[in-house]
């Protein structure tokens, strides 16, 4: 089984403990990553209603967090001797993952189980790997 | 911990027209510039640092952006530098266009949360159309630290 490029899409720093497997799995099978990271921009306006705090702040601090992630990963990637590309992108995680499959050719999603990838289980072209 | 990235971007770390057109050749440079102005102690063992990281992963984060990073040991503290280029250079960019903002980071081995968040805060600068456009207009090392300055949070 050859699995070329893999996606490991991430929407939250609590996703952190996924990215091990993440890396492991590539390394097996000598894949690409792609890490995306998502700022979602339905879960940023429920969580100012739900502190009280403003958008734009907590937009900051997810995005500032997403790419120490991304970051992290790559660290750990690169000692794994893994090709990594980095990317953070604003809106729906299922649409913009979508988008990357048909643009660079993913062959699996990685993605930690949670609401998000049962949607994607539903609607991918290729196999959503749930860690 | 609250980290700003113009604090450690020196104006004789800045390059206003890079002159490699080629990715390792314009790495040289702005090592060669950083050797010169005594920021880095071995210059050859952190090009090798850097060219080694650039055949792991594309650091042509696209919109012409580059961001080439170590750790290192042959660096004694987070420095940061940063090199324009009127034509571009080829970091193999997922979105396939050259880089004219390069800026390059390193730290040494066991600093890894400050340049973790140094990697993050530059990026998330970056990600601004403005402040893209305003450090393509700059004409001066001083006016890049302005910019820097008064958009990083």
């Amino acid at each position: 089984m050859k699995i070329k490029k893999v996606i490991l899409v991430l929407t939250d720093i609590n996703d952190q403990d996924i990215t091990q497997a993440a890396v492991q799995l590539c390394k097996r099978f000598k894949s690409k990553l792609f890490v995306l990271f998502v700022v979602e921009t339905g879960r940023i306006s429920r969580l100012a209603r739900l502190t009280q705090k403003k958008s734009d702040t907590l937009r900051k601090k997810i995005e500032d967090e997403g790419w120490q992630l991304l970051y992290l990963i790559e660290d750990d990637a690169d000692k794994a001797g893994i090709w990594t590309s980095l990317h953070l992108e604003d809106g729906i995680a299922t649409t913009i993952v979508k988008k990357y499959i048909d643009a660079y050719g993913v062959d699996a999603v990685l993605i930690k189980r949670k609401n998000e990838a049962t949607r994607l289980f539903v609607s991918s072209t290729v196999p959503v790997i749930g860690l | 911990m609250v980290l700003k990235i113009s604090e450690f971007l020196r104006p004789e770390a800045i390059i206003m027209q890079m002159k490699s057109r080629e990715k390792i050749a314009a790495l040289k440079e702005l090592v060669d510039n950083m050797v010169a102005h005594e920021a880095v102690e071995n210059g050859e063992e952190f090009q090798k640092a850097l060219a080694k990281r650039e055949n792991l992963e594309s650091t042509g984060i696209g919109d012409g952006i580059a961001i080439p990073h170590a750790r290192t040991d042959a660096v004694k503290d987070l420095i940061l530098a940063f090199a324009r280029s009127a034509e571009g250079v080829d970091f193999s960019a997922i979105d396939g266009k050259p880089s004219h903002l390069i800026f390059l980071i390193a730290s040494p081995i066991n600093k890894k949360s400050e340049y973790i968040m140094a990697l993050a805060k530059l990026s998330r600068l970056l990600r601004k159309q403005e402040v893209r456009q305003l450090l393509k207009k700059a004409s001066n090392p001083e006016e890049v630290l302005n910019i820097i300055k008064k958009n990083e949070e």
